[in-house]
């Protein structure tokens, strides 16, 4: 699963954005608290990073910290895996299993895809959640449970109820403190943070130094829509310090997805001034603006290299030398025209 | 066949990035359904560049022109 093992403060960043900051905020004032939290956004919002942090800010933070996706399990094992079962109690179930909520007792268990749990398990759920107790399958006797309930969804609930599709009294016995979690188009400041962080990270990981990143591509980053939020531009921060192969992060660097998802989205802003390179070779660059326009008036000419050459007000044997320096091919006889291709 | 504009113009949708970066890309070729392009500038020297654009920019053509068959990377 993707459930960090080592989950430290430290690895949060909290970025620029008013509303992180408010989020913040608030999870620092509610994780002294015992009451159960909500935190709604879509996938890749960092619901899990705001769970664990609640659980390690608060006094429950050396008991155990659970973390179980609903979404997971089939509408039978949603329940053996929350509750438990008694040995003998389905065939398979050869020995005890404690379930989820015994596996958290005294700490913080962690519902993600709350939204995903059917009806007649919700029901279960409020029973177990107003009780402080749970029945495993196939048992007889109540276990007291003393855990603390964060539950994530990426649907808002308060819709589901209407709808139909989730419990109202169990949504009212969640949905003490809700948090939301933005999607990360709506918090595009924090991009250059988390691009910033994520790339110093995997850098560290991978024994190498952080590359630098061209202003083309902060500014793709910054455009591009993110479906998969912050879990989305980490894993594109990866690919970066995987792939990079001269030390610094330009366009050929991005994933085709963001290189043309950020090229075809309206109202864009203006592309940012190119950054001035460190060294460059005039040399090399010279060469390259001449066979640039060698190269143009071949093609002008159709591969006639006379009249290339009056186009480019040089000699004929000129002409020759200078495409023979470049090492440009010319694949046709001057006099006969290059191969149209249209 | 294909004509060199409906490249072109696919093309040019991730133009405007690459050249602020320093790179282009080049169509050398369109035969039949098939095109052929190249990449000069910066990225040109990078495997990972050129794997990323040869799948973004097939991607892009196959999406846009529903006969494209086969692009090359030369």
């Amino acid at each position: 699963m993707r459930i960090p093992t080592q989950f430290s403060i430290d690895q949060v960043v909290v970025g620029h954005s008013a509303r992180m900051r408010a989020i913040f905020d608030f999870v620092k004032v509610v994780s002294r608290s015992d009451s159960s939290v909500i935190i709604t956004g879509e996938s890749g919002t960092g619901k899990e990073v705001i769970a664990n942090m609640l659980h390690h800010q608060s006094a429950r933070r050396h008991q155990p910290f659970v973390a179980v996706s609903c979404a997971l399990f089939s509408e039978t094992l949603i329940e053996t895996e929350l509750f438990g079962h008694e040995r003998g109690a389905f065939t398979g179930a050869i020995k005890d299993k404690p379930g989820r909520f015994e596996l958290a007792q005294g700490g913080t268990l962690f519902l993600d895809d709350i939204d995903d749990v059917p009806l007649s398990m919700q029901v279960k759920l409020l029973r177990a959640l107003q009780n402080r107790e749970v029945e495993r399958v196939g048992g007889t006797r109540t276990i007291p449970v003393n855990v603390r309930i964060i539950t994530g969804t990426k649907r808002d609930l308060k819709q589901l109820v209407t709808e139909g599709k989730f419990r109202e009294d169990l949504y009212y016995r969640l949905n003490v403190l809700p948090i939301v979690l933005p999607p990360l188009r709506e918090r595009r400041e924090d991009i250059p943070v988390l691009i910033d962080h994520f790339l110093r990270r995997f850098s560290r990981d991978r024994g190498i130094d952080v590359p630098d990143i061209s202003p083309v591509v902060r500014h793709a980053f910054s455009r591009y829509r993110w479906p998969g939020n912050v879990r989305e531009l980490e894993n594109a921060c990866e690919r970066i310090v995987q792939t990079c192969t001269c030390g610094t992060v330009r366009v050929g660097c991005l994933a085709a997805s963001v290189l043309f998802g950020a090229t075809s989205l309206p109202d864009a802003p203006a592309l940012p001034a190119m950054e001035p390179p460190k060294s460059i070779s005039l040399d090399d660059r010279l060469k390259e603006v001449e066979s640039n326009l060698i190269g143009w008036a071949l093609k002008v000419a159709d591969g006639n290299k006379s009249k290339a050459a009056e186009l480019l007000n040089i000699k004929r044997s000129t002409l020759g030398d200078r495409i023979a320096r470049c090492g440009i091919a010319v694949q046709n006889d001057s006099s006969e025209p290059m191969q149209a291709s249209a | 066949m294909l004509s060199r504009e409906r490249v072109e113009s696919v093309l040019d949708r991730v133009r405007p990035m690459m050249q602020a970066d320093g790179g282009d890309i080049e169509l050398v070729e369109v035969s039949g359904n098939s095109a052929r392009i190249r990449l000069t500038g910066m990225c040109s020297g990078c495997p990972s560049a050129h794997m990323t654009l040869y799948m973004g920019v097939e991607m892009a053509l196959r999406e846009e022109i529903k006969e494209f068959e086969e692009l090359q990377v030369v």
